[in-house]
């Protein structure tokens, strides 16, 4: 049973390489924009790319959860599993966790390339990396979040980074904190575990929430 | 469906007709009484000079922000978990309001912050945090908005403003961490300089009025709920022709 939604949900991703590339190239369209708006001036960039990175990764998540559960809603699998006995906290949970490999994991695996473009230190790299390590999938499951509570609705598309991107800002506060010590040279593991916190926090509420949320949010 | 409980909202309506009226007319004349207090008897403050008098208005506002928030997501609670329809309606109509004291807390500090800080807004701790807070009111008010079955709409609030609830201390405390960090500009550091009794007084008088005031238009407010949700039943359309 376990083994067979794992590799359903892989599969739909697997099938369609469009939802690993899109995202992937959304990421660095934007990223390539700033420097057009902004002069490429490196000193200016030097202070300000790690914010960029992140405000991209932020698009990028919200863009990719906002129909999540769409095209299982119009199925009527999300019903068939709300009313069934099955361990559907554990579908969200690896939902989550194959949206967030499709979507999240190409950017970072591509970070050292953006390392390379910006000229970010070795050590300030590595910092970047270990937030958007820890930081995407609390944005992805928040994300999921807000696609849950719109579910009811046919027009939904500004309306969720409306309502959630409030919830995101001590990720992005602590993440944009830690990268900026290690730039400044003061030690930055207490923003890790912060975000380490945020994490392990919400990873293991956030199915039973997406269950309740759908409950609701489907229920007529 | 259930008697009791339309008997509830019916009980409500019909009974707070009067009660609202004369609570308008009680707030009206103590918030006059509290801006005469405020504006005239309250003592010049040696530092600020007479701009300080915002405060009456402006700390009121900021605390009753919060205060509905929490109302809001408290009523969302009782309406989620026992299904109780008042509290439905209380939930969701506390939200403009509670937007409205944030709007006036952020407007009145912007008036207030140009000549005690030289400038209309700093991005500080506190500023911040109020400023997300509006924005979590509005994410309230648009989703509820967006739906078109309005009962679906009310229990989807509830939801969010029971997690912004929880959110809002985390929002916080990062919002003033990140302002530690970050070192702000000097001028707003200013030690607000412990209040003489004789200003503090006028202070507390006014929050109460705020209260008050919050009482009048979430009464207000639930019976317009009342009529929105009732106004096609048996009950609202006897009660209306007499």
């Amino acid at each position: 049973m376990l083994k067979t939604i794992i590799h359903k949900e892989l599969s739909i991703y697997f099938r369609n390489l469009n939802s690993i590339f899109l995202p992937l190239i959304f990421f660095f369209l934007i990223i390539s924009i700033f420097p057009l708006v902004l002069g490429p001036e490196k000193t200016l960039f030097d202070k300000i790319i790690p914010g960029i990175i992140w405000i991209t990764a932020i698009l990028t998540t919200l863009l990719t959860s906002n129909n999540f559960f769409k095209d299982d809603f119009n199925n009527g699998i999300i019903e068939t599993y709300l009313t069934s006995d099955a361990s559907i906290e554990l579908l969200f949970f690896l939902k989550i966790v194959s949206c967030w490999i499709f979507t999240c994991l190409p950017i970072i695996i591509f970070i050292p390339l953006v390392s390379v473009l910006f000229d970010i230190p070795y050590e300030n790299s590595i910092v970047l990396l270990i937030t958007l390590i820890i930081g995407t999938p609390i944005l992805i499951s928040v994300g999921i979040f807000g696609s849950a509570l719109t579910l009811g609705l046919s027009k939904n598309n500004i309306l969720i980074p409306v309502i959630i991107v409030p919830f995101y800002i001590p990720v992005l506060i602590f993440s944009a904190s830690a990268i900026e010590s290690v730039a400044i040279g003061l030690s930055y593991e207490m923003q890790i575990y912060v975000l380490l916190a945020f994490l392990f926090l919400i990873l293991p509420i956030m199915p039973y929430l997406l269950k309740y949320t759908l409950r609701l949010s489907i229920n007529n | 469906m259930n008697i009791s409980k339309i008997a509830n909202l019916k009980f409500f309506y019909v009974n707070t007709k009067n009660i609202s009226f004369f609570l308008s007319i009680f707030t009206l004349v103590l918030f006059l009484v509290g801006v005469y207090w405020g504006l005239y008897i309250a003592p010049i403050d040696y530092l600020q000079g007479n701009s300080y008098r915002i405060m009456y208005v402006h700390v009121p506002a900021a605390w009753l922000s919060l205060q509905t928030y929490i109302f809001m997501a408290v009523t969302g609670f009782i309406a989620l978990v026992w299904k109780v329809k008042i509290m439905e309606i209380a939930s969701i109509q506390s939200a403009p309001v509670g937007a409205f004291f944030t709007i006036i807390a952020l407007v009145t500090g912007m008036i207030w912050g140009k000549p005690t800080w030289g400038t209309y807004w700093v991005w500080d701790a506190r500023l911040t945090s109020e400023l997300i807070l509006l924005f979590l009111y509005i994410g309230v008010i648009v989703l509820y908005a967006s739906f078109s079955d309005k009962r679906q709409a009310v229990k989807v609030t509830s939801l969010l403003a029971i997690i912004g609830l929880i959110n809002i201390p985390i929002i916080h405390y990062s919002v003033e961490w990140w302002n530690t960090l970050h070192q702000g500009p000097t001028v707003t550091k200013f030690d607000k300089p412990s209040a003489h009794i004789s200003m503090l007084t006028p202070l507390l008088y006014m929050f109460f009025v705020f209260n008050l005031y919050f009482c009048t238009v979430i009464i207000k407010r639930i019976r317009l709920g009342i009529f929105l949700r009732e106004k096609n039943t048996k009950w609202m359309k006897e009660y209306l022709d007499d």
